[in-house]
């Protein structure tokens, strides 16, 4: 398997400062993006304690092989080992951020989402908590495999707007879940199987305001390399006014091979393939 | 300070001063204002201070919420308002113009930010809105492989977020079968639904008949097929 990756942020037109922070590691095939939020400087505190201590502690749980017991909260069983690293690191990070906007004046009402992602030659995770995404680009379509933890994407669940109307509702920024507004997070984690040429970005709100799926799917399927994606989504954010600061991550998977078929391989499915023809049609001739 | 004037016939009845960072109108006197009247519902609609603008949300209220005439579901208020409830009428003052004129920049970038909701507050609303809601909230649903033949797995309940299906004794479906793949196919939950995905093996991954190569997202009742074993996909609410 083979993993080309980029990572990029920008702090846009609007802001002084960039409130964003992402990580990119190819060794440990672990990317996460955060997008903080609170006054003055705690918004980029929170978002780099998240992207900090989630990236250590899968580093540091992966490489031991943790237990459940060496985690932090109660184990998922719907999700595999490596899912509840990527878990309970969240958490972890949650309690970290919470305590400090509790305890610390400065840090009041500090706060951030976070789009995780890890990669392994026969697994995928991903989490996130708030508004920031994943998508992955497979087979020319795109799909996300993260959750909006918004407002409005409640009230798209609920039935109340249209996906139209949540595009301009003035309720599209304002977060149901966060980390550090409260002592217990719930992020949303998928898990699937990786396939050659998957291509995956990881984005704040920065990029997916100016930008729609059908866009983010075009470009990722025609970029040839994730270092002028990521420059090639940046500058059309700019272009288009760059109200936020925006982080994009891109990530090319390649390698993964089916085994190739062989002469040998083609007959044996050939067999195959006739036998359960043989067998079905067995099975209609018995009474 | 901005404030509501609660009106009905063109009589002033009472004033409300927004001091809080929400308010909920409704008929139930827990409300911050309350209007007595069956047109009403128990929690009919919300107001959000957000930076220093103020956004209405109804909440899914019988009769709808209306400003200036107009239905809303949400709707960021300006000086002069007419929020019709029911019979009744509020009227939205804002603050003072030069308040609001130096607040307007911070206004509009503030719509662009990202900020969190008071989460008990927001607990506390929205389970208020899943009693008030004529459609309760969709219940839990949990994905089921139901074997057809071939097998007496019965079924198979997709508690998991990645099912892997095959011949190894990791997976979580074990199919036997001279060309079964080690990991034949997976199903995983997505944001989107359930996708199949076939994975590897010289046993064809079929669904409703047709040969899946790559991933397909499930619908209730597909039929699924790997050489001979043959099971139905369903998802069923669970508690």
């Amino acid at each position: 398997m083979l993993i080309k990756s980029a990572g990029i942020t920008d702090v846009g037109l609007k802001r002084e400062g960039n409130e964003d922070a992402y990580s990119a590691d190819d060794e440990l095939r672990f990317y996460v993006v955060a997008d903080g939020m609170g006054g003055h400087l705690a918004g980029e505190v929170a978002s780099r304690i998240a992207v900090d201590l989630i990236t250590k502690t899968f580093r540091q749980w992966s490489l031991a092989g943790a237990s459940s017991e060496d985690l932090f909260g109660q184990t998922d069983p719907s999700l595999s080992m490596y899912g509840n690293y990527l878990l309970s690191g969240i958490r972890l990070a949650n309690r970290v951020i919470h305590e400090l906007a509790s305890s610390d004046e400065r840090y009041q009402g500090m706060g951030t989402t976070v789009a995780a992602l890890a990669i392994f030659p026969s697994l995928v995770i991903a989490a996130n908590v708030g508004d920031s995404r994943i998508y992955l680009v497979r087979d020319g379509g795109l799909e996300r495999l993260s959750k909006d933890h918004t407002i409005v994407s409640e009230q798209i669940e609920m039935g109340i707007v249209s996906v139209e109307e949540a595009e301009s509702s003035p309720l599209r920024h304002i977060l149901t879940k966060n980390l550090g507004s409260s002592e217990e997070v719930y992020p949303d984690i998928f898990e699937l199987i990786p396939a050659n040429n998957d291509r995956y970005i990881l984005c704040t709100d920065g990029l997916t305001d100016l930008v729609s799926d059908d866009e983010i799917l075009d470009m990722t399927a025609m970029a040839n390399s994730p270092d002028h994606l990521c420059r090639d989504f940046v500058d059309l954010v700019l272009k288009r006014g760059g109200h936020d600061n925006t982080t994009v991550i891109s990530i090319f998977l390649t390698g993964i091979q089916k085994k190739k078929e062989g002469p040998i391989r083609k007959t044996g499915i050939m067999v195959a393939d006739l036998w359960f023809a043989i067998r079905k049609g067995l099975r209609k001739i018995k009474p | 300070m901005a404030k509501f004037v609660l009106m009905f016939n063109k009589q002033v009845i009472k004033e409300y001063p927004f001091q809080k960072e929400s308010i909920t109108i409704g008929r139930k006197p827990e409300n911050d204002i309350t209007i007595d009247n069956l047109a009403v519902s128990g929690y009919h609609a919300r107001v959000d201070k957000t930076g220093s603008e103020y956004i209405l949300t109804d909440l899914q209220s019988t009769n709808g919420t209306f400003v200036n005439d107009k239905k809303i579901v949400s709707h960021k208020l300006s000086h002069g308002d007419n929020i019709i409830i029911g019979k009744h009428t509020l009227l939205f003052l804002a603050p003072e113009i030069n308040e609001k004129a130096s607040a307007s920049q911070d206004a509009t970038l503030d719509l662009n930010k990202t900020m969190m909701l008071d989460t008990a507050r927001q607990r506390e609303l929205l389970s208020k809105q899943q009693v008030l809601a004529p459609t309760p909230k969709k219940p839990k649903k949990i994905g089921v492989l139901s074997f057809l033949d071939g097998s007496k797995l019965g079924e198979v309940e997709l508690r998991k977020k990645l099912t892997r299906i095959g011949k190894a004794s990791t997976s979580e479906v074990r199919l036997s079968g001279l060309f079964m793949g080690a990991t034949a196919a997976t199903i995983s939950r997505r944001p989107s639904g359930y996708t199949i995905t076939f994975t590897g093996g010289m046993t064809k991954l079929k669904v409703n008949g047709e040969v899946v190569k790559g991933s397909l997202p499930l619908k209730d009742f597909d039929t699924i097929e790997l050489g001979s074993y043959k099971f139905q996909f369903y998802q069923k609410e669970v508690e």
